[in-house]
C-alpha cells in the first residue's frame, strides 16, 4: 500500500510537471444506496472528468468493508454512514473525514419508524411507547442503534428497556418485522414505505421529526492525503458539484415546506442514481425507485461537525467506542469550507 | 438328541459351494469335516448351526435336548470372536445375561467355566492381554457355560501356533472326553481329526460333496499325539485328497 | 572390513509431548507481542496480546465473560444434544435398517455439506428469532457428522461378533446394547469431536441473528465496532471452550475405550 502510495505522488507529480491532462485514477468505494447520490450524480455529469480524474468505483455489501478497505489502502476515498465501528477505527488513525454524505434533516423523509401490526393492535402508536418493546437493528453499533439512542434521550426513556435485536441485515429485519418477531424497526424510506403501504407494518414517524443528524461521510485515509492532497482536492469538488446537482433537483420544498419532486428536474438526476442503485430494474421504475429513497444532501457537502462529536459522546457513553477516540483529530476541514456547526 | 443334515446343498449366485451332503452327529460323537480349502466346510457348519439359510435340502435336531441345556447348538470361532471391550468373565458372562437366571447362579456359572479352562486368575483381563491360546480358551469357557449338546467347532485351532495348539489339543481332548458332548469339527489338519473325530467326512472340491467317511473306534481318550496307527489313518485321507487339493489350489478364487 | 549395518527404520510414530506445545503457544504469543511493540503490526490489523488480555481480564470481572459463555453454552449444550442424539438414533438406523439406509444415506450425503449458515434465513423463518432457531442451527450442524461416523461406526462392527451373539441366542436388543453400540463406540467418539468442533463453529453464526448475550454475539459486536481488542479476547474464549471440550471427549476416550490400550 506504501508502494501504491508513492507510485500514485510520482504520477500526481508527472501530471503536473507534464502540464498534460492524462487522467488519475481515483479508486472509491459505496453501497448501492441513495444516500451516496452526489458521487453518482458527479460521475454521470462529468465533473471528475472536467477536474481530470478517472474515478473507478468499487460496490461493496456492508458498510464496514469500505472503512477497513480505506484504511488498509485497497481503495482511495469511501462513503458510508457512521457507526460505533467506524468510530473506533477512525480513532486508531486509520480514516479522515473529509465531506458529507447524507444527512436526516426536518421536513425531509429519512429513515421511519415502523411498527409491526401485532404490536400496533396492542397500542405501540409513538415513540414514547418504545419502553418494554423490542427494536430490529443490524448490527450493534450501527446508526440504527445510535438512533434509537436519540430517541431515548429526546422522549427521555431508558434505552436499556428497549430489547434490540440484532439481525445483520435489511431483509432479515423487514421479515422478522412482518412475523411479529420484533416490535418496530427503524429503517431506511423506501423499506419503510414499502412495508406500510402492503400492510405489513405501521409508519409511525420519521426520524426527522425528532433529530437532525449528520448521518454519514465521503472519507480517506491520512495517507491519502499525505500523498494525493491536490487530487483529493479535485475529487472533493467534483464531489461537491455533484452534491449541488442532487440537493438542486431532489430536494425541492413548496411553499409549505414540503418536499415537491418537479419532474423536469428530478427524473433525469434520479435516473442517473438509479442507473447504479437499481441496475436490474427498468428505467422508469429506478427512477421512481430512487426518489422516494431520496436523504437529504448537504448542496456543499458541509458536514455537521458538532453533531460528529455529539455521536461520538454518545457511542463512548455506551461502551461502544474507545474513551481515546478524538473527532478533531480525524475529521479534516480543509477540504470543504463553511462546514457548520464547528466546535471551538 | 440328533443333529442331521439332509441333502444339503448351497451355493452364492451362480457358484455352487455345497451339495447333497448328508450325515447325523449322534449323541456324544465328534465328526470331523476335512477337505479342500473353498470346499465348503465353514458353510456347512454354519448351516448346522442355523447361521445360514441352505438353498436345498435342511438341517435337523432329532430328539430333544438335554435338560439343563441353555443353548444346544453352540459355536466354537476360528477367530475366537471374544468382545475385545468385555474382560474374560464378561465375554463368559454376556450368553447368560438374557437368560432366567439368578445374578448369584450366573456368577457361580461363569467362574465354573472360567477354572475349568484355566482361566480362574484371568477373569478381569481384557482380551487383547491374553495370548492367543489363552483367547481361545475363553472361546471354550463361553461355550461350556451354556451347556451345549453339540459343539459346532470351526477350525477352532488354526489360528494357533503349532506349541500352542497342541497344548489346546490335550484341552480339548480331555474336555470332550469328560463331557460327552457331540460336535462337528471342521478342519483343514488330519493330524486334529484323527485325534478327535469317531468319523471323518472328507470332502471334495467345490462344489463340496462327501467323498468318503473313515470311522476311528478308539476312544478319544486314548489317542495320543506320535500314535502310529491314527498317522496312518492321517496319511490314508491325505493320499485320497491330495489331487483334490491339488486341483482346488490351481482355481482362481472366484472361481 | 566391517562396517555397521546403516540404520533404516525409525520415524513415523509422532508422539505429542506436552512441554512443546505449551512452548510453541508461548514463542507464538512472545512473537505476536513483539511485532506489535515494534510497529510491525499495525494495531488495526491486530491488537497487541498485552491490550486482548487486558480485555479478557475486563470482561471477566464484570461478569461479562460468565453471562456471555452461560448464554453460549447452554445453546451449545442444548443444540448438542439435540443434534448429536439424533445423530446416533439416525446412524444406528441407517447402520441396522435396510429401508433407513435407502432412505437415509442420499438424505445425509445430499445435505452434510450444506452450510448451515446458509440456511439460517430460513431458520428464521422456521423457529423465529429466539433460542430454538439458534439451538436449532447447532443441532443441525452437530447433527450430520454424529449420524454418518455412527453408521460408518456400525458398519465397522466385526460381523463374527454379531453371528457369535447370534449364536448364543442373544436377543435382537441386547445384540445392539452389547455388540452393536460398544463395538461403533469408538468411531462414534470421533464423530463426537467433529460434531462438537462444528457446534462451537456455529455458536457465532447461530447468534448473529437476534441474540444480544452469547460469545458468538459478543464477537460479532465486537467485530462491528472494530474493537480488535475484544474481538480477538471472544476469539480466544472460544478457542479456550474447544480446548476444553476436547479435552473432555479425551477423557471420555481414555475412559470408555480403556479395553483398547
Amino acid at each position: 500500500m506504501a508502494i501504491r502510495s508513492i507510485l500514485a505522488g510520482v504520477a500526481a507529480l508527472a501530471c503536473l510537471s507534464g502540464g498534460a491532462l492524462a487522467q488519475e485514477t481515483v479508486v472509491a468505494g459505496a453501497l448501492r444506496f441513495v444516500s451516496n447520490g452526489a458521487l453518482f450524480v458527479a460521475i454521470e455529469k462529468g465533473f471528475f472528468k472536467e477536474e481530470g480524474l478517472e474515478v473507478e468505483l468499487r460496490f461493496f455489501q456492508a458498510a464496514q468493508p469500505i472503512a477497513v478497505a480505506v484504511v488498509s489502502g485497497d481503495i482511495d476515498v469511501g462513503m458510508t454512514a457512521f457507526t460505533g465501528g467506524f468510530y473506533n477505527l477512525a480513532g486508531k488513525g486509520g480514516l479522515k473525514v473529509i465531506a458529507a454524505q447524507a444527512r436526516e434533516k426536518k421536513g425531509y423523509e429519512g429513515n421511519a419508524v415502523l411498527v409491526s401490526n401485532a404490536a400496533f393492535a396492542k397500542g405501540f402508536r409513538k415513540i414514547e411507547d418504545f419502553p418494554g418493546h423490542s427494536l430490529g437493528i443490524t448490527q450493534v453499533g450501527s446508526s440504527f442503534h445510535y438512533q434509537i439512542g436519540q430517541l431515548a434521550r429526546i422522549k427521555g426513556f431508558d434505552l436499556k428497556r428497549v430489547e434490540l435485536k440484532p439481525l445483520q441485515s435489511l431483509p432479515a429485519m423487514a421479515a422478522a418485522l412482518k412475523t411479529n418477531q420484533v416490535d418496530a424497526l427503524i429503517i431506511a424510506p423506501h423499506i419503510a414505505k414499502g412495508l406500510a403501504a402492503a400492510g405489513d407494518a405501521h409508519l409511525i414517524g420519521w426520524y426527522s421529526d425528532f433529530d437532525e443528524y449528520q448521518f454519514g461521510a465521503l472519507f480517506t485515509s491520512p495517507k491519502m492525503i499525505e500523498a494525493r492532497r491536490a487530487t483529493l482536492e479535485k475529487f472533493v469538488r467534483a464531489y461537491q458539484k455533484g452534491a449541488g446537482e442532487f440537493a438542486s433537483a431532489m430536494l425541492r420544498l413548496d411553499g409549505a415546506g414540503k418536499r415537491v419532486f418537479d419532474p423536469a428536474a428530478a427524473d433525469p438526476i434520479a435516473g442517473m442514481i438509479a442507473k447504479y442503485v437499481y441496475p436490474s430494474d427498468p428505467p422508469a421504475e429506478g427512477t421512481r425507485k430512487v426518489k422516494g429513497a431520496t436523504f437529504y444532501v448537504d448542496a456543499q457537502a458541509r458536514l455537521d461537525v458538532g453533531d460528529i462529536h455529539g455521536q461520538v459522546a454518545w457511542y463512548k457513553s455506551q461502551g461502544m467506542v474507545d474513551a481515546a477516540v478524538d473527532p478533531k483529530a480525524f475529521i479534516d476541514l480543509g477540504f470543504v469550507k463553511g462546514h457548520t456547526n464547528v466546535p471551538r | 438328541m440328533r443333529l442331521v443334515a439332509e441333502r444339503i446343498g448351497h451355493g452364492y449366485g451362480a457358484l455352487d459351494v455345497l451339495s447333497d451332503i448328508s450325515f447325523s452327529v449322534a449323541d456324544g460323537e465328534i465328526v470331523a469335516v476335512v477337505g479342500p480349502s473353498g470346499c465348503g466346510k465353514s458353510t456347512l457348519l454354519r448351516i448346522l448351526g442355523g447361521l445360514e439359510r441352505p438353498r436345498a435340502g435342511r438341517a435337523l435336531i432329532e430328539g430333544t435336548a438335554p435338560p439343563g441345556s441353555l443353548n444346544p447348538i453352540t459355536f466354537v470361532f476360528q477367530d475366537f470372536a471374544l468382545l475385545p471391550w468385555r474382560t474374560v468373565a464378561g465375554n463368559v458372562a454376556l450368553v447368560l445375561e438374557d437368560r432366567p437366571l439368578a445374578a448369584a447362579e450366573r456368577r457361580e456359572m461363569v467362574a465354573g467355566a472360567l477354572a475349568r479352562m484355566g482361566l480362574a486368575d484371568f477373569a478381569d483381563a481384557y482380551p487383547k492381554q491374553l495370548s492367543g491360546g489363552m483367547r481361545q480358551r475363553v472361546g471354550l469357557a463361553r461355550a461350556l457355560v451354556v451347556r451345549p449338546a453339540v459343539l459346532l467347532m470351526d477350525e477352532p485351532l488354526s489360528a494357533l501356533d503349532a506349541q500352542t495348539r497342541e497344548l489346546l489339543m490335550d484341552d480339548l481332548t480331555g474336555l470332550l472326553a469328560a463331557e460327552r458332548f457331540a460336535g462337528v469339527y471342521v478342519t483343514h489338519n488330519l493330524g486334529e481329526a484323527v485325534r478327535l473325530a469317531r468319523r471323518i467326512l472328507v470332502m471334495s472340491r467345490r462344489p463340496g460333496r462327501v467323498r468318503s467317511v473313515v470311522e476311528i473306534a478308539r476312544p478319544i481318550a486314548g489317542r495320543s499325539a506320535g500314535d502310529a496307527e491314527l498317522a496312518a489313518a492321517a496319511q490314508a485321507i491325505w493320499e485320497s485328497l491330495r489331487e483334490e487339493a491339488v486341483a482346488a489350489d490351481r482355481e482362481l478364487a472366484d472361481g | 572390513m566391517a562396517e555397521p549395518v546403516p540404520f533404516r527404520g525409525g520415524g513415523f510414530q509422532p508422539r505429542a509431548r506436552r512441554l512443546v506445545a505449551v512452548a510453541t503457544l508461548a514463542v507464538l504469543v512472545a512473537g505476536w507481542s513483539l511485532a506489535s511493540r515494534a510497529g510491525w503490526v499495525s494495531p488495526i490489523a491486530l491488537p497487541p496480546p498485552e491490550e486482548v488480555a487486558t480485555a479478557l481480564v475486563r470482561l471477566a470481572r464484570s461478569g461479562e465473560l460468565a453471562r456471555h459463555l452461560a448464554a453460549s453454552l447452554s445453546r451449545l449444550v442444548s443444540g448438542f444434544a439435540l443434534g448429536a442424539g439424533a445423530g446416533v438414533v439416525v446412524g444406528l438406523a441407517i447402520g441396522l435398517v435396510s429401508l433407513a439406509r435407502s432412505a437415509g444415506m442420499p438424505v445425509i450425503a445430499a445435505l452434510f455439506p450444506i452450510p448451515k449458515i446458509a440456511l439460517l434465513p430460513l431458520f428464521v423463518v422456521w423457529f423465529g428469532i429466539g433460542e430454538a432457531s439458534k439451538v436449532a442451527t447447532i443441532a443441525f450442524g452437530a447433527f450430520f457428522p454424529m449420524a454418518v461416523a455412527t453408521y460408518g461406526g456400525v458398519d465397522g462392527v466385526d460381523r463374527t461378533l454379531i453371528r457369535m451373539a447370534q449364536s448364543f441366542g442373544l436377543p435382537t436388543l441386547s445384540i445392539v446394547r452389547k455388540v452393536v453400540l460398544p463395538g461403533a463406540l469408538p468411531a462414534m467418539l470421533s464423530g463426537t469431536r467433529i460434531a462438537a468442533a462444528i457446534a462451537i463453529i456455529l455458536i457465532v453464526a447461530a447468534e448473529m441473528i437476534g441474540a444480544n448475550e452469547g460469545i458468538g454475539a459478543f464477537i460479532l459486536a465486537a467485530g462491528n465496532l472494530m474493537q480488535t481488542d475484544q474481538l480477538v479476547a471472544g476469539v480466544v474464549v472460544l478457542s479456550v471452550l474447544g480446548l476444553t471440550v476436547s479435552g473432555l471427549i479425551g477423557a471420555a476416550e481414555s475412559v470408555l475405550l480403556r479395553w483398547r490400550r
